[in-house]
């Protein structure tokens, strides 16, 4: 009787709660439970290789293995729910193709990787399924050659730590990785897998939006990293090319927008990097191959350091890049000077916006060299804690200082020989709502409020003075009369 | 109407007031007579609450250090010079200061005429002559009708024709059976304004009464007698 | 409450007027007078209608208006009001400029610019409004007539704080008021909440400032002197104390924790951690320090920016109020 109560209770209990707080309440007792077979699995049995099923919108519960090339199409979305516990979808046989489902609720097992797809065989398409409250999204390992497109991965609610990865490709060589929104999960992660195309996709909220593991020949395009930690993460890896990328407010203790780590052969074009704390971090970059690094015809606007380069740096060309009101352009952690890395290409260099310098022959290029020499910048770079005093006038008056006094003056970190007058790329970003309107309301009423005051500040005595002389006339005719 | 009982007031060393005690009846006026230093000031000041002294004065029974506020509302006060506001307006300062005191100036003209400020109400104070700027702090303090009138040498920086002038308002529409306390150094001021007159040297009381006894009749020869006084206590 | 001593008072005053109007005036100086006397009284009292008591609050609201005026009219509430509007415009247009046509500019510069114009210009319009008004009134012998009037010194003093407070609000508001101005004509791509929150963190450093000001005032005997101690500690809060604490953070290897509390207690560097918490920048754009701040209470940080900002409101002012009341100089 009493076990019967408890059993009611906890159904609907659990019925009660959203889903995502349903796997974060599992009982040890309900994860040791045998998996209900899938209602599908019946269908997947009887099934012939080349078959598609059509699957009808509903849910279905438990654990499904997918082991014969076929076709597993949703049509309504039917739902494959997980019920908060260990994997949902197995894939064993090649060329297997699944598309159109609702996918939720893994278990939260971090040692297991519970897993909402998981890839296990070559030529795997995954399309236009909308996973969410998952550990891990879709793990390809050993799965070349297969297409992840236009799905929905949403991760758990969970603290950073314990989350999973939204996306894993594991020695899976020419996927295809297209128009997939990645969010709330771990990273979206390549390991040893070479020619992949990562074209299309929202990665927001995560930790790192795309992380590369010894992956060569990977193609980085047009992809929405906003509100990550780390937007895209090169490590250990060479021949990648990042081109037309918008990342946005990656930040944190690590926030980049792009880090380079170890890596070769690399390039960097036409992205644009806006309000990270740092657009891209260049750490041993690049390694192997010397001068393999080229960043061109990109925006660095309004992140708190445009390029932050680690000390014996060397082997990158910057050009025709945009500096754009960086709090800090262009940062060498500690001490140093990016001697070995060369800041134009053809007697071009880059656009800064605070380039004091002009053009006098009207080619585009500045007469006067553009150094970075600040050296409130030269300070923090050697002790990070003095940023707290940035926008402080105590910051203009350490530069204010340096430049009268050149014995305090730092070296110039770089100089860029041929700064451009006007941006070579003009990327267009709302960093900000342009809200023209209410700031005009707002100036107005500041005005208002400010000239109100006045009026009244000068009003008063006029009237006092209209008030009296009405009264003079009152008297003076009461006077006559 | 004000009492003063055993005050007295340092600065630092030196005594300004010592153990003074001193009173005015209601409608009585007494005159504060002394060399400069001599305490007039101060105890004008202690009187109207703006120093920390010891001992202690009521005004209509109201203890100034305690009542402060109240005190001071059945006070009005004459500077020796008005510094306020220069860019007011006369008939500004009137309502302003009528406000402070709980009155409503409905036509500061009217007080003005009675002062002898009639056609000045719209003039900045730093416009006014030092005569004028005078009689529109007698007008000021006059507002409200307080019981008690406390004047600081309120001729010292006038010629002789504004003395006059002030000296016969003084007398005349200000006294109305006000309590009067003022201090001066000039014993015609003295003689047309006191009832009784209160000597003080050094802080000290030295002696009191009505002026025809207290002093003789040029000032000089008063001053002289004052000291002879002073050199046998 | 009632007040025996009071009661007193008030039947005296009564008796001594009932007393007066009785007395016939002494024949010589109704003769010396100029004008006829009983009339002007009549007149007098017909025209002075005695209100109820002035209250605290109406008598802290008569001075502080009259302040306000005093102010507004002054030669330096123009030249300051001129120089924030002056700046202010600088700002919105070099932040134009600066943009290179991309449209991408908007955030950074001209927040940073303007907050750092605020630091500079308006703690140090509030300190020297402050500390000239107390001080200056008192050399002008205008202190000794104000308190010999029957308010309190609480009242004169919150009064010129209120009056000041106003005239340094109605400055703010025209500089910013035309900086929004220049943002919205120009179509810069800046948050107009952000901005109207840092107009209201504006005023309540002008305040803090306005306090210490006052502060400054009540304990100095000449304005000069209140002035060169206003500029002083207007040096020390924007450049000294920050410069000092740069070369300790750097010279006893001072732990994050302890450099982000010592730096709490400079207004300048609440106000601008506040401001840049509320343009909705995160707080590690000031490096570790910032991060340990967002790390360790997240969103709460503001809260601590406000008790910081108002303990700088509140400290000042009380300790000004105190000891102006001890009977300080007059």
């Amino acid at each position: 009787m009493t076990s019967c109560v408890f059993i009611f209770a906890t159904i609907s209990f659990a019925w009660l709660q959203p889903p995502t707080s349903v796997g974060a309440k599992i009982t040890p007792q309900m994860k040791n439970t045998i998996p209900i077979p899938n209602p599908l699995q019946e269908k997947i049995r009887a099934a012939a290789p080349g078959d598609t099923i059509n699957v009808a919108a509903g849910v279905y519960r438990g654990e499904l293995v997918i082991d014969k090339p076929i076709k597993l199409v949703g049509q309504g979305r039917p739902t494959l729910d997980g019920g908060g516990n260990g994997d949902i979808v197995t894939i064993t046989a090649p060329g297997v193709e699944l598309r159109g489902f609702r996918v939720s609720g893994t278990g939260i097992d971090l040692d297991k990787e519970n897993c909402a797809i998981r890839v296990k065989a070559p030529h795997t398409t995954i399309e236009d399924n909308f996973l969410e409250d998952v550990l891990f999204g879709i793990d390809l390992k050993e799965s070349p050659d297969s297409v992840i497109r236009g799905n929905h991965i949403g991760g758990k609610a969970l603290d950073i730590a314990r989350r999973g990865d939204g996306l894993r490709l594991w020695r899976a060589d020419r996927t295809l990785v297209e128009g997939n929104e990645i969010h709330d999960g771990r990273d979206a992660i390549l390991w040893y897998s070479s020619g992949v195309i990562v074209r299309n996709n929202k990665s927001h909220h995560c930790r790192y939006g795309f992380h590369l593991m010894f992956s060569n020949g990977v193609t980085i395009e047009q992809n929405d990293l906003f509100d990550n930690s780390v937007g895209v993460y090169f490590m250990y890896s060479s021949k990648l090319k990042l081109i037309g990328n918008r990342m946005l407010r990656n930040r944190g203790p690590s926030g980049y927008g792009l880090g380079l780590k170890e890596t070769d052969d690399y390039l960097i074009k036409g992205n644009i990097f806006v309000g990270n704390c740092v657009g891209i971090y260049i750490d041993g970059s690049p390694f192997a191959t010397p001068n393999s690094g080229l960043l061109t015809e990109n925006t660095f606007a309004a992140n708190d350091i445009g390029v932050t380069f680690l000390p014996s740096v060397k082997g990158n060309h910057l050009w025709a890049n945009s500096f754009i009101d960086n709090f800090e352009q262009v940062s060498i952690l500690g001490r140093g000077e990016l001697t070995g890395n060369e800041f134009d290409r053809e007697e071009r260099g880059n656009f800064w916006s605070d380039y004091p310098g002009y053009d006098r022959d009207g080619d585009g290029v500045g007469e006067a060299n553009y150094e970075s020499r600040l050296l409130f910048e030269n300070l923090t770079a050697r002790e990070p804690s003095l940023r707290l005093f940035m926008f402080s006038p105590v910051h203009q008056a350490v530069d204010f200082v340096a430049r009268a006094v050149p014995a305090v003056r730092p070296e110039p970190k770089f100089t860029d020989y041929y700064p451009l007058i006007e941006p070579p790329v003009k990327h267009g970003v709302d960093l900000a709502t342009a809200a023209p309107r209410a700031m005009a309301a707002l100036s107005a009423s500041l005005l208002s409020l400010a000239l109100g005051v006045l009026a009244i500040v000068f009003a008063g005595p006029v009237r006092d003075a209209l008030r009296d002389r009405a009264h003079f006339r009152a008297r003076a005719i009461g006077g006559i009369a | 109407m004000i009492s003063i009982e055993g005050v007295s007031m340092r600065f630092g060393r030196f005594a300004a007031v010592d153990h003074l005690s001193l009173s005015v009846a209601a409608g009585e006026s007494l005159a504060l007579w002394g060399p400069n230093g001599a305490g007039k000031s101060t105890i004008i000041r202690c009187v109207l609450g703006l120093y920390r002294y010891g001992g202690t004065i009521r005004i209509g029974g109201l203890d100034v250090l305690r009542h402060g506020k109240d005190a001071r509302r059945l006070i009005g006060y004459v500077p020796q010079e008005i510094g306020f506001y220069d860019d007011l307006r006369v008939h500004e300062a009137v309502r302003f200061f009528g406000g402070l005191k709980c009155v409503t100036v409905r036509d500061p003209e009217t007080i003005l005429d009675g002062v002898g400020l009639s056609g000045h109400a719209g003039k900045r104070i730093r416009e006014l002559s030092g005569g004028m700027k005078q009689r529109l702090a007698l007008a000021v303090a006059l507002l409200g009708d307080p019981p008690v009138l406390v004047l600081d040498e309120v001729t010292a920086s006038l010629d002789a024709v504004g003395r006059d002038e002030l000296v016969g308002l003084l007398g005349g529409l200000a006294r109305q059976g006000r309590a009067m306390l003022f201090a001066s150094h000039r014993q015609d001021e003295v003689h047309a304004l006191g009832d009784r007159v209160a000597i003080l040297e050094r802080g000290k009381l030295v002696r009191q009464g009505p002026p025809s006894e207290m002093l003789l009749a040029g000032e000089h020869a008063g001053h002289l007698k004052f000291h002879g006084e002073v050199h046998h206590v | 409450m009632f007040d025996p001593n009071k009661l007193d008072s008030k039947s005296a005053v009564k008796m001594s007027k009932s007393t007066s109007t009785a007395r016939p005036l002494p024949a010589s100086s109704r003769e010396s007078t100029p004008t006829s006397t009983p009339a002007f009284v009549a007149t007098a009292r017909a025209l002075c209608v005695p209100m109820r008591a002035p209250s605290f609050a109406s008598n802290v609201f008569r001075l502080a208006a009259r302040e306000l005026r005093d102010a507004a009219r002054s030669k330096w509430f123009l030249l300051y009001t001129a120089a924030f509007v002056a700046l202010g415009l600088g700002v919105s247009y070099v932040s134009a400029a600066s943009s290179g046509g991309t449209g991408l500019s908007g955030f950074g510069r001209t927040t940073a610019g303007l907050i750092n114009l605020v630091i500079l210009v308006v703690p140090l319009m509030a300190l020297s409004a402050g500390a000239g008004s107390i001080a200056s009134d008192r050399e002008r012998g205008m202190l000794a007539y104000m308190l010999a009037q029957p308010i309190t010194r609480l009242e004169l003093l919150l009064g010129k704080f209120t009056g000041l407070a106003t005239v340094l609000l109605t400055s703010i508001c025209l500089g910013f008021g035309v900086c929004a101005g220049i943002l919205a004509w120009k179509g810069l791509r800046a948050d107009p909440v952000a901005l109207a929150s840092l107009v209201g963190l504006t005023f309540l450093l002008a305040m803090a400032m306005l306090g210490t000001g006052l502060l400054i005032s009540v304990i100095t005997r000449k304005s000069s002197v209140a002035m060169g101690v206003a500029i002083f500690a207007w040096l020390t809060l924007v450049f000294v104390s920050d410069l000092g604490l740069m070369a300790g953070a750097v010279a006893l290897r001072m732990r994050i924790e302890n450099l982000f509390a010592l730096s709490l207690l400079n207004p300048m560097q609440v106000f601008k951690m506040w401001a840049l918490v509320s343009a909705d920048t995160s707080l590690d754009v000031l490096g570790p320090a910032g991060l340990y701040a967002t790390d360790t209470w997240g969103g709460g940080v503001v809260w601590i920016f406000a008790a910081a900002l108002s303990l700088w409101i509140v400290l000042p002012l009380s300790v000004a109020a105190f000891l102006f009341s001890r009977r300080s100089p007059i």
